[in-house]
């Protein structure tokens, strides 16, 4: 259970570690939409060099990096499989019964592929440089504009906080209740999928019943101390933007510029 | 030997910024008959060691056999092992799960693959060994059971499977007073029956002097001493690794300081009688 790799943060000193969250925050957004503005190689290439020396400055290990996209793999394979057979433009380089391969849907299956692992690496890489409450207190920093549309926004970050902090400790209480239905001689690794499924209930039940509790401790904890959420909250760590940030907009900003001008075929001035 | 342990050595998080070293070198064997005692602060190593006993961690480096069962195999019969070797964790109530306190402790032996009339048999009997009534509980949730009854039935879940060895961590802790005398009680009257021999895992000095006759100090993933606990609590400075002496032990040693010399005992009754022959010793050679 230790090794999900996927959106655990990866403790380092990097400008990227450094920066504000919602400076990453945005820049993945913006990331994110310039991914699927792309069509030339180009783009692409541009797109993968952006995250590429991203990846770089963060100082995370490329190994932890790819152990993400090794998480989402299977999502990204049924993507391929079901583009290559659906999309029929282009050349027929194959076909039997009702499938038929083209050129076509080679590149474009590729280029999807290509997509979801950058959104996932992309998406990751502000999980592995933010800690989950930094990540929190930004997005709840850039959701306050909702409030005048009386969005409950301190609520919903600390239900969003409440929920990343406990992650850590259902997985050690799952690993606990495992090994001891182990001991009792459970196994959860034979038969097929409903047998599997089946053995999971004696930790199941038991985690279900401890995160009541927990839950219960935790809203009586708050309340002993007279937590209100309604209340103008001040901050212990106050979210300032540096000229990281300020630097990291604007790479961030000259990218998305590129990958528009490509798009637009730099609006015929090549 | 029933267990034998060379050069136990683990790491957690091996290769990632997270690794943390929790054994060095442990070697130690027990064999039966044995009350062992395994006692270190917290972070020392103590559960990690525990679970390799149970094969629920992987031998990373050393060896380790219990009955015969190499764990550094490829494939050990852990179904044997762990029916074999039982194992209570710390606050084990809380992995109970079935409808019935019946079912619940007839998980254990219906996966070792007792027959129907075998695991009822055992689960009536384990119910009744822990103090409980069997017909009183067994169609009850065990959620709705007070919390020493859950933690009763939760010990027979695993003294259903008739092991021969129990490990046992932090059996007391959460327990109130007289709940703790009756779970030392019930474990060493259960020794000598099917089971043979006792490791416990504590923090609470006094039932390690009281209920062990070897005991263990692990100190950062290191074995520092295995001896018997008038060897351990008399002889060394305990406290040097953030633990505290036996309560009869410091009273001893605080007699010694002001001269009433008496032998080195491990219980209040011993100490009484003790105290007793001193003064009476006192008497006559006045």
């Amino acid at each position: 259970m230790r090794d999900v790799a996927f959106g655990q943060y990866y403790p380092s000193n990097s400008v990227l570690h450094k920066a504000d969250p919602r400076t990453k925050l945005i820049a993945g957004i913006v990331y994110i939409v310039a991914v699927f503005l792309c069509d030339s190689y180009w783009s692409y290439l541009a797109c993968f060099s952006f995250l590429l020396i991203a990846c770089l400055v963060s100082k995370v290990p490329l190994k932890s990096i790819l152990k993400s996209i090794k998480a989402v793999l299977f999502v990204v394979l049924i993507t391929v499989i079901i583009n290559v057979f659906c999309y029929k433009t282009g050349t027929v380089l194959w076909s039997w019964w009702i499938l038929t391969v083209t050129d076509g849907g080679l590149i474009f299956a590729s280029k999807m592929a290509m997509r979801l692992i950058f959104l996932v690496v992309s998406t990751s890489l502000i999980t592995f440089t933010t800690t989950p409450v930094t990540l929190t207190d930004g997005l709840e920093s850039l959701l306050t504009p909702l409030k005048w549309i009386k969005f409950p926004v301190h609520d919903v970050a600390i239900i969003m906080s409440i929920a990343l902090r406990f992650i850590p400790s259902f997985t050690e209480e799952i690993d606990k209740i495992m090994m001891a239905q182990k001991a009792r001689g459970a196994c959860f690794d034979n038969g097929n999928i409903f047998k599997r499924a089946k053995a999971l209930l004696p930790v199941l039940i038991p985690l279900f019943v401890s995160a009541f509790r927990r839950a219960d401790e935790l809203a009586m904890a708050m309340d002993a101390r007279c937590y209100n959420a309604t209340d103008k909250r001040t901050k212990m760590k106050r979210l300032k933007f540096a000229w990281r940030d300020l630097f990291l907009a604007l790479a961030t900003a000259v990218f998305l510029a590129l990958i528009i001008m490509l798009k637009c075929g730099f609006f015929g001035l090549l | 030997m029933q267990i034998e342990i060379k050069d136990l050595s683990y790491v957690y998080g091996k290769k990632t910024p997270f690794e943390k070293a929790a054994l060095h070198g442990v070697s130690l064997t027990v064999s039966e008959g044995d009350s062992v005692g395994i006692i270190g602060s917290t972070g020392s190593g103590k559960s990690t060691l525990i679970q390799h006993l149970n094969g629920l961690i992987k031998l990373q480096s050393g060896s380790l056999k219990v009955f015969d069962i190499d764990l550094s195999a490829k494939k050990p019969d852990y179904k044997t092992l762990r029916k074999k070797l039982g194992m209570l964790f710390q606050y084990p109530e809380y992995q109970l799960f079935a409808d019935t306190v019946e079912a619940d402790v007839k998980f254990g032996p219906v996966n070792f693959g007792f027959s129907k009339e075998d695991a009822d048999k055992a689960a009536k009997e384990a119910i009744e060994m822990v103090g409980l009534d069997y017909d009183e509980v067994k169609d009850r949730s065990p959620l709705e059971l007070s919390g020493g009854q859950k933690r009763r039935a939760a010990i027979a879940g695993i003294l259903a499977c008739r092991p021969e060895i129990l490990v046992l961590d932090e059996p007391t802790a959460g327990l109130d007073p007289a709940g703790k005398k009756d779970m030392l009680d019930l474990i060493r009257s259960l020794k000598g029956s099917f089971l043979k021999s006792v490791i416990t895992v504590s923090h609470n000095m006094d039932e390690i002097a009281e209920y062990c006759d070897r005991v263990i100090l692990l100190h950062d993933g290191v074995l520092l001493s295995d001896a018997t606990p008038t060897e351990l609590f008399y002889g060394e400075d305990v406290e040097k690794y953030g633990l505290s002496l036996p309560h009869v032990v410091k009273i001893v040693k605080l007699l010694r300081d002001k001269g009433v010399v008496i032998p080195e005992v491990l219980n209040e009754k011993d100490l009484v009688k003790e105290l007793k022959l001193y003064l009476e010793r006192g008497r006559k050679n006045a």
